[in-house]
């Protein structure tokens, strides 16, 4: 078993290389195998997998890639995690991947899509679109069609059919997968010393660029590892920070917020990952398998149609159950969905009583002076005067 | 409240670290104090070695004291039990010191900050200055380093001033720039020394008006001292017609450490009454 350190520093490595190099490497091993890169938040990856593919999460180029034709692309009051994208398409990051999918989760998104259409970028480039209704004989039949044209697409490239056999293996892999992140989270909510956020995030943002099965390996090492005790206790408050599930927070600024005396007991940050709740179905035709958890067992999130289950309410269980003290907002700037839907969550929040606060920020932010204010205060106030 | 128990509050700031040995109780007591320079050394090591050194000095260890609260850089304190935010010590700090405190100006190396504190020293609001460092104690130092002054002589050298010169109180890099001309065209040290207080008093009384800071104010942090400083801002004050009364207290370098240890004392009793109420 490799020492939590060295998982942790491969991680790093791994969750910011904007050239995906070990996927790339994953690639060159068979002449079938295909990748297919995803924006966030949620694709279901397990068809690509059912198709020799690698799902490779691109989250944007944060602080790392100095954008330099992506903002001819974009007007000034877009948020950035499209500029950094379309600067990687432009430049060599994303070559030799054989398609993209981009989920529908906002306009940004969708004129992304077209961008990539228009540049010949990959063989595909499928805008993933998502039912609004969630009645299984309507969204879900849509759903479904959705999912056979991405397999349809990936035929086209590599002639491997997607067999049920194949997809339940996936589907059992990703099960697999998000149990043990969950389990990471359950021993972090009641020891956070033990693995700090940005830890955390390394960890979940490495598994999006490698195998699955990989990842579930460095997965169960980290669980292992961590069930034992690491780190001193503080006496910090606990918080969980909604509104960052697709342009990611800098790293500086979720170490501001611990830094500020809070633990991040929960996030939004790599929701894609843990989007789909508790396991999927192996007793039902694969698909449908895969359609009625898309419809059933979703997180919430602003970016989707949350119709009789409000995402507010949500948030106020999430945390109960995380029995944190505080909820952070942490919008990137203009991210339509994350802005428009917090009044209503901050509204749920004061009915139960639930401290917050909210800033915003860009993917490649680099001061955090107010920030860390604005956390260091709301982190005193609790534990001072609530 | 009849228990009594040791609390150690250490403020690292980007030139000074100081630390705070109380006895916490109904009447908290400081039981020893102690500042350093940084200099180029590890501030972590430095912080590290300052508590090792005051604990040996009390025959304490680091399990006898309840609570070890860091306040400024915090995540550079090794062993710590909490962390508070640097306006939050300070405003308690400044009420242990002067209990009828209703402003507190902390004034760092880097920033100057205004709050204003209930009678219970909880932050109401704030102020600081912005990025540029032309109102901070590491400027003051700069100049008095460029003049061939210690920064201890600043205080008293400003007081001698009878025509006092102003640098621009925006940038630093211009006020370094007029410091040059005005030593090119013969302007005396006390005069340079006290346009430059004039500056940073004109900042914090822009500081002041905007937060509505109330009587009396109390100067905390490492320019707190500087006799000069306070003699300026007086003057300001004065200027503007109402009447501020300006305190400040040989203990005013430590009002951040100090209200880390006593806020850790409140933090340990109420941690111990809401594990009472779980059980």
């Amino acid at each position: 078993m490799k020492s939590l350190e060295t998982i942790l520093n491969e991680c790093e490595h791994l969750a910011f290389d904007l050239n995906f190099t070990r996927a790339k490497e994953w690639k060159a091993g068979d002449k079938n195998r295909i990748l297919v890169g995803y924006l966030p938040i949620y694709v279901p990856r397990e068809i690509i997998h059912a198709a020799k593919g690698l799902p490779v999460g691109i989250m944007g180029a944060g602080d790392r890639k100095q954008i330099i034709k992506g903002d001819a692309y974009y007007q000034s009051y877009i948020c950035h995690l499209p500029r950094g994208i379309i600067e990687m398409a432009l430049d060599i990051n994303l070559n030799d991947f054989d398609g993209f999918m981009f989920p529908a989760i906002c306009d940004c998104v969708r004129n992304l899509s077209g961008m990539f259409k228009l540049s010949k970028k990959g063989k595909f480039q499928r805008y993933f679109d998502y039912p609004q209704n969630f009645d299984p004989f309507i969204g879900g039949v849509f759903y479904e069609q959705e999912m056979e044209k991405v397999m349809d697409d990936m035929y086209a490239i590599n002639k491997v059919k997607v067999t049920d056999d194949a997809l339940y293996q996936a589907i059992e892999l990703y099960n697999v997968n998000r149990n043990l992140i969950e389990e990471i989270y359950d021993i972090r909510q009641q020891y956070p010393w033990r693995l700090s956020a940005v830890e955390t995030y390394h960890i979940l943002r490495a598994g999006i660029t490698i195998p699955v099965e990989e990842h579930n390996e460095l997965l169960k090492q980290v669980v292992e590892h961590i069930s034992k005790e690491r780190g001193e206790p503080m006496d910090n408050i606990r918080v969980v920070v909604s509104g960052s599930f697709c342009e990611q927070p800098p790293i500086g600024l979720i170490k501001s917020i611990e830094m500020a005396g809070c633990y991040i007991v929960d996030d939004d940050f790599m929701l894609g990952s843990r989007w789909i709740q508790g396991d999927i179905n192996r007793n039902i035709t694969p698909l449908k398998a895969l359609t009625d958890a898309y419809i059933n067992q979703s997180t919430f999130s602003s970016a989707f149609y949350d119709v009789g289950n409000p995402k507010g309410k949500r948030l106020v269980n999430l945390a109960k159950k995380r029995y944190a003290d505080g909820v952070i907002f942490s919008a990137a700037s203009f991210c339509d969905p994350a802005l428009l839907d917090r009044p209503q969550m901050q509204k749920e929040c004061d009915e139960a009583q639930i401290p917050h606060i909210n800033f915003q920020f860009h993917e490649n932010t680099g001061q955090f002076k107010v920030i860390k204010e604005q956390a260091g205060t709301f982190s005193d106030s609790i534990k001072l005067w609530a | 409240m009849e228990q009594s128990f040791y609390t150690m509050g250490i403020d690292v700031g980007s030139n000074f670290i100081k630390l705070v040995l109380l006895d916490y109780s109904a009447k908290p007591k400081i039981v020893d104090k102690h500042t350093e320079k940084i200099r180029k050394r590890n501030p972590t090591q430095v912080a590290d070695e300052m508590i090792s050194t005051m604990l040996a000095k009390h025959n304490l260890t680091y399990e006898d004291v309840a609570y070890l609260a860091s306040t400024g850089e915090g995540d550079l304190v090794k062993r710590k039990r909490g962390h508070f935010y640097g306006m939050t010590t300070h405003s308690k700090g400044a009420h242990f010191l002067f209990p009828d405190a209703r402003t507190v100006v902390d004034m760092g190396a880097l920033f100057v900050r205004a709050v204003k504190i209930s009678p219970d020293a909880r932050v109401q609001d704030y102020k600081m200055t912005g990025q540029c460092a032309s109102g901070s104690g590491q400027f003051v130092e700069n100049i008095s380093r460029y003049l061939g002054l210690s920064i201890e002589e600043v205080g008293d050298v400003s007081l001698q001033a009878d025509n006092a010169e102003v640098s621009s109180g925006i940038c630093a890099v211009l006020a370094e720039t007029d410091v040059i001309n005005m030593v090119s065209r013969g302007i005396s040290t006390p005069n340079i020394i006290k346009g430059i207080h004039i500056s940073i008093a004109g900042r914090i009384l822009k500081l002041l008006s905007s937060l509505k800071g109330e009587s009396p104010i109390i100067l905390t942090g490492g320019m707190a001292l500087n006799k000069g400083m306070m003699q300026a801002l007086e003057e300001q004050l004065e200027e503007t017609g109402k009447k501020f009364e300006v305190k400040t207290h040989p203990d005013a370098i430590y009002a951040g450490a100090l209200g880390a240890a006593l806020w850790g004392g409140f933090r340990h009793i109420k941690l111990i009454e809401k594990q009472a109420l779980a059980a």
